[in-house]
């Protein structure tokens, strides 16, 4: 067996010498290819990460006035958790505001110093399930006179989900159609690798050569350049990813995008995986029968 | 061969209720007009077609029984030469030969023995780095007697082997052909040299449209 992979190894870089050009062009079109499914996998990573840091924001603010009695505010938070939808519900008092505010702004304290008291609102912030409710909760609020305004993002991210569902959806389909095209073109490269190599293949099955021993030459040369095309789009994309993350990272600096390595090498991992997949998946379609009579 | 019938999908009958037995280590010409059938003849041998009626048995198998899976086996003990030589212009005259071990996994040292074996016999021993386009007719066909055999077959089917060489380069080709029969391969060839035919003196099987016209035993060509 080790012998006959050699022999095969052999064959299958003689094959792809002769068909220099041919081999030049399908090398490649299947990097390219890996490339742009590569390019809509980190999109929609990062996408995704986006969308998660959104989602972890299904909150409404309620801020109330400074006059509200303590018992108001107990009463506010008892009737608010018992809401359709409501996770939890917290009280922050101006104290904790103003403190969270400090922390924020920790980088610039000198903003803070020109600032008397503390000008901020108490409030309560309500945690939901959904951002199907936030509508509703904000109109129960609105009902005590107790409190100033309720914010919430919620039709905003709402819509965003949309556009990144739309995008992603588009994305996993152009993919497919991607990597369909990119097995049509691995199907026509080795059978025209077989064609210009069908006296040796004849010459073979004359001598006794089994089936798979003739397949297996052009399943390694299918392997191989799944295999390069992949390497060669995981470099570009690793790259081309890290160049322009700092781009981005300078000009929108509030966007969460990963740099994250384990992520990266999962992306590479899935980019080799599916290049070898194309290879060998294309030369199995072409290479289905491998006929003894009437060659 | 018995009541063997091969008619093509365009209705040519190649082969017409032909019956023939070849014993074991025998040296058959088959002879007869282009067209006749003697190219189907031999492809029926080594499966390279199935007959349309009839059975062809070779060593005891029967070949339209014969799983398509099991062909390679089958031809390991089949060696085929053609008119048109069939060499890997890609690689030297030692891996031409060396190509028929190699496909079906024998070691390289066996490989390497049984070569340098079998070019020496042809003559071509000096030559086994060289490309076989470089190398004259007569040499290329001898070249492809020994991929055929080098692999030592029980049945040597060559299709024309003289078709394209002088009297003499042919005559060589039959006495390697002759010594090949000897060491106990049955030999079957193809030939309308009518040269060679008469001056070997061996069973003689005549096919004319398909039909076998005459069987004779020390024969000549017609």
């Amino acid at each position: 067996m080790q012998r006959n992979i050699f022999f095969y190894i052999q064959e299958a870089f003689l094959s792809t010498k002769k068909n220099g050009i041919m081999s030049f062009a399908t090398i490649i079109s299947l990097t390219a290819t890996l490339i742009i499914v590569g390019m809509f996998l980190l999109i929609s990573l990062n996408i995704n990460l986006f969308l998660n840091d959104i989602e972890s924001q299904l909150v409404a603010i309620a801020y109330l006035k400074d006059d509200i009695s303590e018992e108001d505010i107990n009463k506010l938070v008892r009737d608010t958790s018992e809401l359709q939808g409501v996770k939890e519900v917290q009280y922050i008092s101006k104290e904790e505001a103003f403190q969270r505010l400090r922390e924020d702004l920790s980088e610039h304290e000198d903003m803070l110093a020109g600032i008397p008291e503390n000008p901020l609102p108490a409030s309560i912030e309500i945690l939901v399930t959904e951002t199907d409710f936030l509508e509703e909760i904000a109109f129960q609020l609105n009902q005590y006179n107790g409190i100033e305004e309720v914010n919430y993002g919620g039709q905003l991210t709402k819509n965003l989900i949309i556009v990144f569902d739309f995008v992603r959806n588009t994305g996993l389909a152009i993919i497919s159609l991607l990597i369909f095209i990119a097995v049509l073109i691995m199907v026509s490269v080795i059978k025209i690798s077989v064609h210009s190599r069908h006296e040796e293949i004849e010459i073979m099955s004359l001598v006794g050569a089994t089936s798979w021993f003739i397949r297996w030459p052009f399943i390694i040369e299918g392997f191989l350049k799944g295999l390069f095309s992949s390497f060669l789009a995981v470099i570009v994309l690793i790259k081309g990813y890290l160049y322009y993350m700092e781009k981005v990272r300078m000009i929108l600096p509030f966007l969460n995008i990963s740099s994250d390595q384990s992520i990266l090498i999962r992306i590479a991992v899935i980019i080799i995986l599916l290049g070898i997949f194309i290879g060998i998946f294309g030369s199995m379609i072409s290479l289905r029968k491998i006929r003894y009579e009437e060659l | 061969m018995f009541h063997v019938f091969k008619t093509f999908p365009n209705k040519i009958h190649a082969l017409w209720d032909v019956n023939i037995h070849i014993k074991k280590g025998e040296f058959v010409f088959l002879v007869g007009p282009t067209g006749a059938g003697k190219t189907t003849f031999l492809k029926l041998i080594y499966r390279g077609m199935l007959p349309s009626k009839g059975q062809v048995i070779v060593d005891g198998v029967n070949l339209a029984r014969l799983k398509t899976s099991l062909v390679p086996y089958l031809r390991r003990e089949i060696g085929v030469v053609f008119q048109d030589f069939k060499l890997l212009y890609d690689r030297n005259v030692f891996e031409n030969v060396a190509f028929s071990l190699r496909v079906v996994g024998t070691k390289n040292a066996i490989i390497r023995q049984e070569v340098n074996n079998i070019l020496n016999i042809i003559g071509l021993y000096h030559k086994k780095n060289t490309n076989p386009h470089l190398l004259s007719g007569g040499e290329q066909q001898k070249l492809c007697i020994a991929r055929a055999v080098v692999s030592h077959p029980l049945i040597l089917l060559t299709d024309e082997p003289t078709g394209n060489l002088d009297p003499e380069t042919s005559w060589d080709i039959m006495k390697l052909l002759f010594k090949i029969n000897i060491w106990g391969t049955t030999v079957i060839m193809a030939s309308h040299d009518k040269l060679m035919v008469d001056k070997a003196q061996k069973r003689v099987v005549r096919i004319e449209r398909g039909e076998v016209a005459s069987d004779t035993r020390k024969g000549i060509y017609s």
